[in-house]
């Protein structure tokens, strides 16, 4: 061969060989210097024992970030039984970690089907704590998986337990805030995002991004935990001391509407909410939004507010407080007495029942309903908790409900239903000099991503004109001066109404028992909270002032302290001088 | 019989195949660029694996961290929380506070 092809030749060789030994080093490469790598990435694709594709569900917090809802993680025990290799050995091992006999072990690893084959999957024990989970999983065991599930838990125990209702084993949320902003707290799951073919099986050689799981948005309420706390701890001792069946105390900022305490009894834990089933009547449904109430006295705020705001009247205007009838319906005072010569301030202070009929019927049925309905009566707050219901306020529109005789009981309270929260924001409309605002549970939402949405504050309506929204705060702190001492609280100027109203039942109204109320707030002028008080059937006395008006001193107290409120009264150290 | 055949059946008697020079330069370098490209894949591919990998191990880590984070979240909350709170105070010999005044900086001299 002559030497050109020949060189040409030995360098084709050269070449070939060498791309050769390229890919022998390469094999040599993944073979040998990395097979480690490998082969502990193949034992874990093998013995894959712990894995978690679940985002954790969104957190709730209170106004100062103290966590009443998080997430805690238990583990599942679960196997493969066809690929179980000594289902006697890995029953003991099991059952001596889990404390369960090794016999039931295997007997679930060895259950066979319709087919005598082997189940696929079976579950060995749920659930199981961290550290045990943990320890199975360092076993290695062929066949066997440990799982990671998250599961809510409530670190606070009872506390606020009707405004955060419960999650199931699910992690799906029931009543409160967990059932009404559900969408919101759930993770979004794991995905894959791809093409696929006829048969929805993915087609291979795709470059296939996945969406990995993203946690749910995290809540902030408006809650204040101590607040809560005080409200819970004093509607308890109220229960008791006067012997009430239940009820309700909420605690509003008047000029934002932001919820600052909902407590109501009977309460519940939601982390246990399981073992109330079977044990009668269920605790979940928050007194405070799902279930109305005649509201009895205290509505003659509203009564007098109207009648103050379209210029009828006067907090000085009289009346002669007589027999008195509407729609055929005799109006009497809870005393059953007539007191002759009365001013509009009198209607409250002596929670006249004759005044407010008079004043209604005067106003008529068409100007009364409006003002009920600017007050948010009749209708849902939009609060954001699960299971509001509207009450229940009938017009003359209404034909199969509607009696004349409703527009003289209506004013005073009886006749219509209202709930709590649309009570106590009745009232804070009054604080806030006559604007009503959306009451709200959430202060804030925090986006997976870190982005913080603030609540907006949402103006319902101008019910009545802060000029008149003024008087009617003057009138009812009289009310508290004169007619309800058990309501004060020395140094400060507080005001509110007594509401003691009959309880309905099927034929009439029940000749035992009442729900005794108190709505106020302090101090006046620039009053910083509003509190409802609501008592079920006190057994002590029926009436509000006795019972509903001390707690709300109580409360109202320790309120002042707590928000660095001092007393009109308070006075220069002497020891100073 | 065709001229393909022709060839295979003259070059299998002979012992060997007579290639125009062309074709045996299109031969030889479509051999050496294949196995250009397969040593080229062999090393992408194994990149890609180990670098899938990285992240499948940093993505079980973060899990993991979550999952940690969560549970130590929940236990700060739970020593915090208002009974707990309540208790401690109880034991260091705090009492709730009963009279409460409130003194004012005043004008005096």
């Amino acid at each position: 061969m002559a030497e050109g092809p020949r060189r040409r030749l030995r360098l084709v060789i050269a070449l070939l060989v060498g791309l050769v030994i390229l890919i022998v080093v390469q094999l040599g490469q993944l073979q040998i210097i990395d097979h480690a790598f490998y082969q502990e990435w193949a034992d874990e694709q093998q013995y894959q024992s712990i894995v978690m594709a679940e985002a954790p569900r969104g957190v709730i917090r209170d106004r100062n970030g103290h966590l009443l809802a998080g997430n805690a993680v238990v583990y599942s025990i679960e196997a493969a039984p066809p690929y179980v290799l000594d289902a006697g050995a890995v029953a003991a091992e099991l059952g001596a970690i889990l404390h369960l006999p090794a016999a039931q072990i295997q007997r679930s690893l060895e259950e066979r089907d319709e087919n005598d084959q082997l189940l696929w999957w079976v579950r060995i024990a749920y659930p199981v704590t961290k550290e045990v989970g943990e320890q199975i999983a360092d076993l290695r065991l062929p066949g066997i998986t440990v799982w990671p599930h998250w599961t809510r838990a409530y670190p606070e125990g009872r506390l606020a337990s009707h405004t955060l209702g419960f999650c199931t084993v699910e992690l799906t949320g029931f009543y409160g805030v967990e059932g009404f902003q559900d969408d919101l707290l759930r993770p979004e799951p794991a995905r894959w995002e791809g093409p696929v073919d006829s048969d929805s099986e993915q087609i291979p050689w795709a470059v296939a991004p996945i969406v990995l799981p993203e946690p749910g948005t995290d809540l902030v309420l408006t809650l204040d935990r101590t607040i809560q706390a005080l409200a819970e701890e004093e509607l308890a001792r109220s229960v008791y001391e006067f012997q009430a069946e239940g009820g309700t105390i909420i605690v509003m900022d008047p000029h934002t509407f932001e919820i600052l305490a909902l407590a109501s009894l009977p309460n519940y834990d939601p982390g246990r909410y399981v073992e109330f089933y079977g044990a009668g009547q269920l605790p979940f449904e928050d007194p405070a939004v799902s279930m109305q109430y005649e509201p009895g006295s205290v509505f003659k705020i509203v009564t007098v507010a109207a009648a103050l705001d379209m210029g009828l009247v006067t907090p000085e205007s009289t009346y002669y407080d007589d027999e008195f009838e509407v729609g055929g319906q005799e109006i009497l005072n809870a005393s059953r007495q007539h007191y002759g010569w009365q001013s509009v301030t009198d209607i409250l202070v002596k929670s006249l029942n004759v005044g407010a009929a008079h004043l209604s019927t005067e106003m008529g049925a068409g100007e009364f309903y409006e003002y009920v309905y600017r007050f948010g009566f009749g209708r849902i707050t939009e609060v954001g908790l699960a299971g509001e219901v509207a009450g229940q306020v009938w017009t003359p529109s209404d034909f199969e409900h509607w009696h004349d005789s409703n527009l003289g009981t209506n004013a005073f309270g009886q006749g219509l239903a209202v709930t709590p929260l649309q009570m106590a924001a009745a009232v804070a409309t009054v604080a806030n000099d006559g604007t009503r605002l959306r009451p709200h549970i959430v202060l804030q939402r925090v986006e997976p991503d870190g982005t913080v949405l603030n609540h907006q504050p949402v103006i319902e309506a101008e019910v009545i004109s802060s000029h008149t929204a003024r008087q009617l705060q003057e009138m009812l702190v009289q009310v508290v001066e004169e007619g309800v001492p058990n309501a004060q609280v020395p140094g400060y100027r507080v005001a509110g109404k007594t509401g003691t109203a009959q309880i309905p039942i099927p034929g009439g109204y029940d000749q035992e028992g009442t729900i005794a109320s108190f709505g106020g707030f302090g101090p006046v002028p620039d009053p910083r909270f509003v509190i409802l008080v609501k008592l079920d059937r006190p057994g002590t006395s029926d009436w509000a002032a006795d019972t509903a008006a001390a707690s709300f001193s109580r409360l109202a107290e320790r309120l002042f302290v707590v928000m660095g409120v001092p007393p009109e009264t308070a006075t220069i150290a002497e020891a100073v001088r | 019989m065709s001229d393909f055949m022709q060839w295979v059946t003259h070059g299998t008697k002979r012992g060997r195949y007579e290639l125009p020079p062309r074709l045996k330069a299109i031969l030889v370098g479509t051999v050496i660029a294949v196995t250009l490209v397969a040593a080229l894949y062999l090393a992408l591919v194994s990149r890609t694996a180990a670098r899938g990998r990285h992240i499948e191990q940093l993505q079980s880590e973060l899990f993991r961290l979550q999952r940690e984070n969560e549970q130590l979240e929940l236990e700060i909350a739970a020593e915090g929380s208002v009974d707990r709170t309540w208790e401690r105070a109880i034991e260091l010999g705090f009492a709730p506070a009963d009279q409460i005044h409130f003194l004012l900086p005043g004008d005096a001299p």
